[in-house]
């Protein structure tokens, strides 16, 4: 050991903490209540099942709302993809029309 | 149920908290004095540090694993303060340490009464991390990886950050303390 490790282990000396400090962190800690081993034991016991039960129903009820979401929208899409078909269909109707009464012979004049 | 309850319960009034408060009161508020150079703040950070005890005390295999904890608890918090309390840390700025100067071949004698004192402004003016590693070295006689497992960081960085503490030290207070005794 080198002497300024000596002299840093007397500068560094554990000092007493001020008086009374031991009583002052006891009430302190009774003011808290009682150790988290009580919350932590409820929590891994009870309420732990309890949470992951709560946790369960939320992603179920999620998963069953974004289900019938894409239903719907699946659903609306469908209606609106009939519809252009129908005004397609209806349009090329209208076209076949014109082209078969204009390749049609004008009627003689009597 | 009961017994998750129970057993957490008998481990709590195995590690008391009274007994421990009692057997490391020393320990903590050192680390955090020696740290912080201000009674009141080092009384603030261990009891803070006891009170986060008593709220892990279940999570605590055995008492060396609280020693173990505290001291790691002590040196965190400790520097955190100085961090959150900006005009705490480093009352003595660095700059303003004169370098030791040899006066007619005079050293600083080991018996010097004021050579503590001297030691102890020097050490508060460290660096943080380099601070921390030097109390818990000389006031803890922690080994180097007993530092690194508290500081969470490398054992290399531990024995850098020391060697560095001890060529500042040597600097400031007098070349002669770092030689070896024959």
């Amino acid at each position: 050991m080198t002497e300024l490790e000596r002299e840093l282990k007397k500068a560094l000396r554990r000092v007493d903490p001020p008086a009374g400090f031991a009583d002052r962190v006891l009430a302190r800690a009774a003011n808290q209540g009682k150790p988290a081993a009580q919350p932590s034991a409820w929590f891994e016991g009870f309420g732990l099942r309890w949470a992951l039960t709560c946790a369960l129903c939320a992603v179920l009820a999620w998963g069953l709302a974004y289900h019938h979401e894409r239903e719907k929208r699946g659903e609306q899409a469908k209606e609106r993809l009939m519809l252009a078909l129908r005004i397609t269909s209806s349009k090329l109707q209208i076209a076949t029309q014109i082209m078969q009464e204009m390749n049609s012979p004008e009627p003689r004049q009597p | 149920m009961d017994n998750v309850t129970g057993a957490a319960a008998a481990l709590a009034n195995q590690l008391n908290f009274e007994e421990l408060v009692r057997e490391h009161e020393r320990m903590v508020f050192s680390i955090a004095h020696h740290f912080l150079q201000n009674a009141a703040a080092a009384e603030e950070v261990a009891q803070d540090v006891f009170l986060e005890l008593f709220r892990s005390l279940s999570k605590l295999e055995s008492t060396a694993h609280a020693t173990f904890w505290l001291r790691r608890v002590a040196c965190h918090r400790s520097i955190d303060y100085a961090r959150r309390n900006k005009n705490f840390a480093a009352e003595v700025s660095w700059d303003e340490l004169p370098e030791h100067r040899r006066e007619g071949g005079q050293l600083p004698a080991s018996s010097d009464p004021l050579l503590s004192d001297r030691l102890r402004r020097v050490i508060a003016a460290l660096p943080d991390k380099m601070r921390m590693v030097v109390i818990l070295r000389y006031q803890e006689d922690a080994g180097l990886e007993e530092i690194a497992r508290a500081m969470k960081i490398p054992l290399n960085t531990v024995k850098s950050t020391l060697h560095r503490a001890h060529a500042v030290l040597r600097e400031k207070i007098g070349t002669s303390l770092g030689e070896a005794n024959p």
